[in-house]
């Protein structure tokens, strides 16, 4: 949809002097604010050199169970466009995109590091000492220059040039793309660029159009799309242009650039969607499924240099602006940049000690600590000194906030209920698909924060399904440990019964033979047998029993029964043939395997009777742990520890002893 | 009047066998209440209920014979929750215990441990592996933090400590409702006048 006819515009106009939001009948999607841009701001001055900073900090956000495989190590030199670390084979969970060396120099460290993220947390990062030279791997990726001409192709190149979506969200673009041909009709070219302040897509479509354009067709190539949209607001007069006359010279695509309404937030993929298609994305989809693809305009910038120049993801187009600069700007930053050595070169007013802000002032987040580095999805460095704080109000339920949000959630009733804490009815109103737009913020007339109470519901919300998985998962291992220690029980039970009975029926034989005899092997063999069996006869029958006490042995049975006794007769057979006085070697060895197994009982009966002494040993700890938490004092608790030890290590002596001394009689 | 006793004695007999056939054909085997509290109690198996598991508190629970506060782990939401289940009246926490602690798991110094297998045998999970002799671990996911292990190991090498936080279960602080607002949306961002 292209912008509307003058006429309609000018009515709005009329009736936006009595009715200020009449401005919203201009565009598709529901709500949307119109914060002042600010954009003059950087727009001033032509893109800054980028400065090589003392130390380059290139984090690898890494999730629990991700396994990564580091190419380099601490005190190699590496050259700028050298992969660092990408993914090891054997990561099974999630993607990890490579980084690659934004300028020459030398591994400093391997370690933890900040990065830009409202917590304040550290992650694995590579720290790079730049040696200034700037010494460059040519074709890094190894390309031939021509497109790809399949999904494939087109998959391997962004994966290996490490991108990811520029415009904010940081989602690998590999990931994004399907594998087939023809599954997507349209293509978009995302430069709506609707955050106040940020600047950086439209200098990028002003200077590099043509590339834009470009890395448009190779995608849209790749994947057989029909269509290739490109939104860019109306504020951006340069860029339309610039992009028009980029446009005007591909003949082999449907290629169409449109004028959208300047309106917050248009450069959501949802929104910006709905603007040009018409498509409205359903609830729990995907763009993808509904065959719509939106990558922002560095994105496609960033695809056609790996595509065509084998240039990895090393550096982008990035805004420093806010009214704490003298000069705001925009400038080519390496990755890995600290924030605050690009916030210094815009000439600050006052030295900036407030924290900066990552992203634009709607849905920016200030970082805890200022030296953190530029990321692939650092599109802004806002520099804005802290302004007077408004008090929070009661909400008024005025319904200002709903008006305004782009996805038609009802916002006052997600914060009452999340700050009710009964996020169950969060829920269900659908929070997971707030945008955290920050339009509801924006328009709220109590100053409530409402974006700030929906991320913690979501968090909340996720913390609470884990928890109950959780729980689901501990149950689950306590049934099976508590059915695993039944079965042992019941194991245990059949095969004292089993060698009771042996023991019963070995004694008559065992009181003719007091002697050692050539027949004795023998004898203890068919009575090893015949414990066997009647283990497995036991075994079988009990757990018969416990199943179903009432019925006759059943079929199954009377056939393991018959099994049994055919291997019995079997192993009678075999031990009468050892009889034979040819074989005395195959005697011999029967008879040590026979002392062995003895051996192994005697054994397995001293470690049963040693169980209760351990209980009482544990009694004895316990009692002496309960000690420990009366006296409450930690330097006691360290010296009990101590003597524990000792107490513990002299015990081990002493069973070792004891084992040995029962060892040498036999 | 004798039709009248006849059809009533007749509907009575229906209906009478119809409820005897759907009270065989539809029987509930076990008390349903027990699944529904044992779903909502935190499965830590920690047994401070002084019960053996979170399945025998659910059991008794429903059978009537015990106290709503006894879950410590779960705390106050659950103990409302058992409450709500069960139709018993809410009863505060023991006072002693109702601090709210972060999520621990168990930690085994692996320089102490003897390898006595003590704590393998305490666990009601399975989350520590090791055998006689040699050093154990603790699987930390699978651990709930009942603390069964640390009192029984005799050289005091188990540690309970609190969850690392990390990018997953990392949380948005809630905002307080008498703070100050964010400053994000604000002056510099007042509405630009429709020209």
């Amino acid at each position: 949809m292209s912008a509307h006819s003058p006429f309609i515009q000018s009515v709005v106009q009329g009736v936006a002097a009595i009715y200020p939001m009449a401005r919203r009948w201009l565009h598709r999607f529901h709500g949307g604010v119109y914060p002042a841009h600010h954009k003059a701001l950087s727009l001033q001055h032509p893109i800054k050199e980028a400065v090589i900073p003392e130390t380059l900090t290139l984090p690898l956000k890494l999730m629990a169970g991700q396994k990564v495989e580091w190419l380099v190590k601490v005190g190699d030199e590496v050259q700028k466009n050298q992969c660092l670390a990408q993914a090891a084979k054997n990561n099974k969970k999630g993607w990890i995109v490579p980084i690659h060396a934004p300028t020459s120099g030398i591994i400093q460290a391997i370690t933890q590091a900040e990065f830009p993220h409202p917590s304040g947390l550290t992650t694995q990062a590579i720290i790079i000492t730049p040696d200034a030279q700037n010494r460059e791997l040519k074709n890094a990726l190894n390309v031939s220059g021509q497109p790809p001409t399949s999904p494939q192709q087109l998959k391997d190149i962004l994966l290996h040039a490490g991108i990811v979506g520029l415009g904010g969200a940081g989602f690998p673009t590999f990931a994004k793309i399907p594998a087939q041909q023809h599954q997507i009709n349209t293509l978009i070219i995302n430069g709506a660029e609707c955050e106040p302040f940020i600047t950086c897509d439209d200098v990028l479509m002003q200077t590099q159009a043509e590339q834009i354009i470009q890395g448009a067709v190779i995608v849209a190539e790749a994947l057989g799309v029909k269509q290739i949209y490109c939104g860019i607001e109306s504020n951006k007069p340069l860029a339309i242009q610039a992009m028009k006359i980029a446009a005007s010279k591909v003949t082999n695509q449907s290629l169409s650039i449109e004028t959208l309404e300047a309106v917050y937030p248009m450069g959501g993929e949802k929104q910006i969607i709905l603007e040009l298609t018409g498509i409205e994305i359903p609830v729990k989809t995907h763009a993808i499924d509904s065959g719509v693809l939106v990558f922002n305009v560095a994105t496609f910038h960033a695809i056609f240099n790996a595509v065509i120049h084998g240039k990895p993801l090393t550096q982008r187009l990035i805004t420093v602006a806010g009214f704490g600069l003298a000069d705001s700007y925009n400038t080519y930053a390496l990755l890995g940049t600290p924030f605050i050595t690009l916030a210094n070169a815009g000439g600050p007013k006052a030295p900036i000690h407030y924290p900066l802000i990552m992203g634009g002032p709607m849905m920016g987040f200030e970082v805890a600590h200022n030296d953190v580095p530029v990321m692939k999805t650092t599109n802004c460095i806002l520099v804005n000194p802290p302004e007077p704080k408004a008090f929070t109000m009661p909400c008024i339920r005025c319904g200002e906030c709903m008006d305004a949000c782009p996805v038609n959630l009802l916002p006052q009733q997600l914060y009452w209920h999340a700050q009710a804490h009964e996020f169950e009815k969060v829920e269900k109103l659908n929070v997971f698909d707030c945008i955290e737009c920050g339009c509801c913020s924006y328009v709220c007339p109590s100053h409530i924060p409402l974006v700030q109470y929906y991320r913690h519901a979501k968090s909340e919300i996720k913390i609470q399904h884990a928890e109950q998985q959780a729980a689901e998962l501990a149950k689950q291992r306590y049934e099976f440990r508590l059915a695993r220690i039944e079965r042992e029980k019941q194991e245990r039970e059949a095969r004292l019964k089993a060698k009771k009975e042996a023991v019963k029926k070995q004694k008559p034989a065992s009181d003719s033979s007091d002697v050692k005899k050539p027949s004795a092997a023998a004898a203890a063999a068919r009575a090893a047998a015949a414990k066997r069996a009647a283990a497995n006869k036991k075994s079988s029958t009990s757990v018969t029993n416990n199943a179903n006490a009432a019925t006759p042995p059943s079929a199954r049975q009377k056939a393991i029964e018959a099994a049994q006794k055919q291997a019995a007769a079997k192993v009678g057979s075999k031990v009468a043939t050892a009889k034979d006085p040819r074989d005395s070697a195959k005697k011999l060895a029967k008879k040590s395997a026979a002392m062995a197994a003895a051996k192994r009982r005697a054994e397995a009966k001293k470690t049963t009777e040693a169980t209760p002494t351990d209980a009482i040993i544990q009694t004895n700890e316990s009692s002496h742990q309960v000690d420990v938490t009366n006296d409450n004092a930690k330097e006691d608790a360290k010296n009990k520890r101590q003597k524990a030890m000792e107490a513990a290590k002299k015990r081990a002596a002493e069973r070792k002893a004891r084992q040995s001394q029962q060892e040498t009689p036999k | 009047m004798l039709t009248a006793i006849i059809i009533f004695v007749g509907l009575a007999l229906v209906f009478g066998l119809l409820l005897g056939y759907a009270a065989i054909r539809f029987k509930v085997e076990g008390n349903p209440m027990t699944e529904q509290i044992d779903k909502v109690l935190p499965q830590t198996q920690c047994g401070q209920c002084t019960f053996p598991g979170c399945k025998p508190y659910a059991e008794a629970l429903a059978k009537g014979e015990t106290e709503v506060n006894l879950c410590i782990p779960g705390g106050n939401d659950v103990m409302l929750l058992i409450a709500e289940i069960t139709g018993l009246e809410p009863k505060a926490l023991d006072e002693s215990v109702a601090v709210e602690k972060p999520k621990e798991t168990a930690f085994i110094d692996e320089d102490v441990c003897i390898g006595c297998v003590l704590c393998i045998k305490a666990c009601p999970v399975d989350a520590i592996i090791g055998a006689t002799k040699l050093m154990h671990t603790v699987i930390q996911s699978e651990c709930t933090g009942c603390d069964k292990c640390a009192p029984v190991c005799p050289v005091d090498c188990i540690d309970m400590r609190p969850e690392k936080v990390s990018l997953e279960n990392w949380q948005w602080p809630e905002p307080k409702p008498s703070m100050e607002s964010t400053p994000l949306a604000s002056q510099y961002l007042v509405t630009e006048k429709t020209q």
